[in-house]
């Protein structure tokens, strides 16, 4: 088992170290000399003094090559230093520290949610296929599949404000037990909530047709036991394996539902990063995305064969 | 003599079967997808010919008719500049469609030479192949838009200002096509792993095949053997694959606009027209409303069709 992790981290490091050298690589090229970048952003903005300028770039280390370079992010990146923000000057570290914890508390809650209302409508869809709850289910798994959530919240914010006169606007961030939270939640969690129905479903109608099942209906179970002992626990296998795809939806869906709903976190930092080429914060926040991203899938690798000890021997290479 | 037919013969009043025929067919049964073929071709002709459908030009500023509710007049209403917001809805279905087409054309492609190589060649290449789309599908797609649009940017706006000081040809000037270029580049790049990795499973199961074997044993190339018996078996799951691409690519594009990397005003497009919609709809509701409403339409369209296709094309997948 250690040894199977050992071989998993052999390949997940230096595969994280690509991605950030890839994403490195498109900002140290595309965004051209950093010091024009800080100093000379708009024409004449600075005199021009050559010597300065390349005591500078001596001074940040800004004449070494590319790799060398590179090495030096990757080593103050793993320390927590990102470098500083080209438009406020402050430390991109203590930027996204103030920004994370509002992304996080709501990624995590949305995964929460997305756990306790997706697996059980999952559920109810794949034990009655075919019956007009497993369409409707279904189908509105695919409708809020389908709506962006920059059209989605817009729109819900429009229809609460219209339907119930005297709602506050919901816009800003006072915490995950304010009242405000509720909607860009419910938007974040879109996505993430109808994959998993989609999945829960499919899942549900492969194991209603394994021996088991049959076995536990004919001892004379009821339908509930059934659910409960013998269903759920082999369908949770396989969905625990989607977390890759829900971090990646969350990390999108963030951007927007922070930009729509006013939310001080990451998703807004990058937008706003964006509209003034600030590369170290975009950079910063591709790099944790990412590896957010990648940790969570190789959180499934090898929490895999624990929960089901059948892939131990095929996951392992033996 | 009369030459005996090698098969069966069918009845008249039969038609052969064909895949496309049988797909059709099916198709046409799935009443969503149906519904949703016929709004998908409504969108496609108002893109084609949005143009002459228009009574006012997008970018004619009435400013004695601003903000206008929607009326017979302006269907959709009028923006805060007394632009027609239906004509700009129905240049934004052009901008949508001219960007999906585009992008899924180069993504699809990209990724059907690169799986079909990798999956026929298989060993090094073929694992660098997978170890390369497993990345970099692991990326969060929009950060990793981000990134490659911010650092395109630059080289590309010194590229054709370069262009433009060596030939005086005002083609290498214009914004716009620097915008469409980067939004095709950076999304192209971000969207070919789905479509390798789909071809390359594709192949991995028909070379297999005693076709394949026989095609071989005649001495045909491997490019040949790809384009002609390949491909075109693998294409069934491509064409589901890229109806769902295009919507994807459609939501993509009112995504970047919406971030303001997209296409940029005055070019109208859905996502620049949320993100304006957003600023002003506690007064102005139509004008949120109007764009969103066509593109949740546009996508779940894309989205039904996707999966009736994929009903009609994958006989295995039936019950």
């Amino acid at each position: 088992m250690l040894l199977f992790i050992l071989k998993r981290l052999g390949i997940w490091v230096p595969t994280v170290i690509l991605v950030v050298l890839g994403v490195y690589a498109l900002a140290f090229y595309g965004a051209g000399d950093p010091i024009k970048l800080i100093f000379m952003r708009a024409p004449g903005d600075v005199a021009y003094d050559p010597v300065r300028i390349e005591a500078i770039r001596e001074q940040a280390g800004l004449n070494q090559p590319f790799l060398q370079q590179f090495a030096n992010y990757l080593f103050n990146a793993l320390r927590g230093n990102f470098g500083n923000s080209l438009v406020s000057g402050r430390s991109v570290w203590s930027m996204v520290a103030a920004a994370a914890p509002v992304s996080f508390q709501l990624g995590l809650l949305a995964i929460t949610l997305t756990a306790i209302v997706a697996v059980p409508l999952g559920m109810i869809a794949g034990m009655n296929q075919n019956s007009r709850l497993d369409y409707a289910i279904l189908g509105a798994a695919l409708l809020v599949w389908a709506i962006p959530a920059y059209v989605a919240g817009p729109l819900l914010m429009v229809f609460l404000i219209t339907v119930l006169p005297g709602a506050a606007v919901p816009y800003g961030w006072g915490g995950i037990f304010d009242a405000r939270i509720i909607l860009p939640l419910v938007v974040l969690s879109f996505q993430p909530i109808a994959l998993i129905i989609r999945q829960t479903r499919a899942a549900v109608i492969e194991v209603l047709s394994e021996d088991f099942v049959r076995t536990a209906r004919s001892k004379g179970l009821p339908e509930s036991v059934v659910a409960l002992r013998h269903i759920l626990r082999p369908v949770l296998t396989p969905i625990v394996t989607q977390l890759g795809l829900i971090m990646i939806s969350i990390v999108n869906g963030a951007i927007f539902v922070e930009l729509v709903f006013g939310l001080p976190g990451l998703g807004r930092l990058t937008v706003s990063a964006l509209t003034g080429s600030d590369y170290p914060i975009i950079l910063a926040i591709t790099v944790i995305g990412s590896f957010l991203v990648m940790a969570s899938n190789l959180l499934v690798d090898v929490l895999y064969p624990i929960l089901d000890p059948r892939a131990a021997d095929t996951r392992s290479g033996r | 003599m009369t030459t005996q037919p090698a098969t069966a013969p069918l009845r008249d009043d039969e038609p052969p079967v064909n895949l496309w025929r049988d797909a059709w067919a099916r198709l046409s049964r799935n009443r969503l997808a149906v519904l949703s073929l016929a709004i998908i071709g409504l969108l496609a002709f108002v893109a084609v010919f949005g143009p002459w459908l228009t009574p006012f030009d997008f970018l004619s500023q009435n400013l004695d008719a601003r903000n206008l509710s929607p009326n017979w007049v302006h269907l959709f209403g009028t923006d805060e500049l007394g632009r027609d917001v239906f004509s700009r809805v129905v240049y934004g279905t052009r901008t949508a469609f001219v960007v999906a087409i585009v992008v899924t054309g180069i993504a699809a492609t990209l990724g059907v030479i690169l799986g079909a190589l990798a999956g026929y060649l298989g060993g090094p290449f073929d694992r660098f192949v997978m170890w390369f789309t497993d990345t970099t599908m692991s990326v969060p797609q929009l950060l990793l838009v981000v990134v490659i649009n911010a650092s395109l940017k630059p080289p590309l706006v010194n590229f054709m200002e370069a262009q433009y000081e060596a030939t005086k040809n005002g083609f290498f000037r214009n914004a716009i096509i620097i915008d469409f270029v980067l939004v095709f580049g950076s999304m192209a790049l971000i969207l070919w792993p789905p479509y390798a990795r789909l071809i390359r499973a594709q192949v991995l199961s028909i070379r297999s095949r005693p076709y394949v074997t026989a095609a071989r044993a005649l001495g045909l190339t491997t490019p040949i053997i790809i384009a002609r018996y390949i491909i075109p078996n693998a294409i069934g799951p491509l064409i589901v694959a890229i109806s769902a691409g295009l919507g994807n690519a459609m939501v993509l594009e009112s995504a970047f606009s919406f971030l303001g990397v997209g296409v940029n005003p005055p070019i109208p497009s859905w996502g620049n027209m949320i993100s304006d919609g957003l600023q002003v709809w506690r007064n102005h509701a139509h004008l949120l409303a109007a764009p969103a409403i066509v593109l949740g339409v546009a996508t779940i369209a894309f989205s039904f069709l996707g999966d009736g296709l994929n009903d009609a094309l994958n006989p295995r997948g039936r019950k």
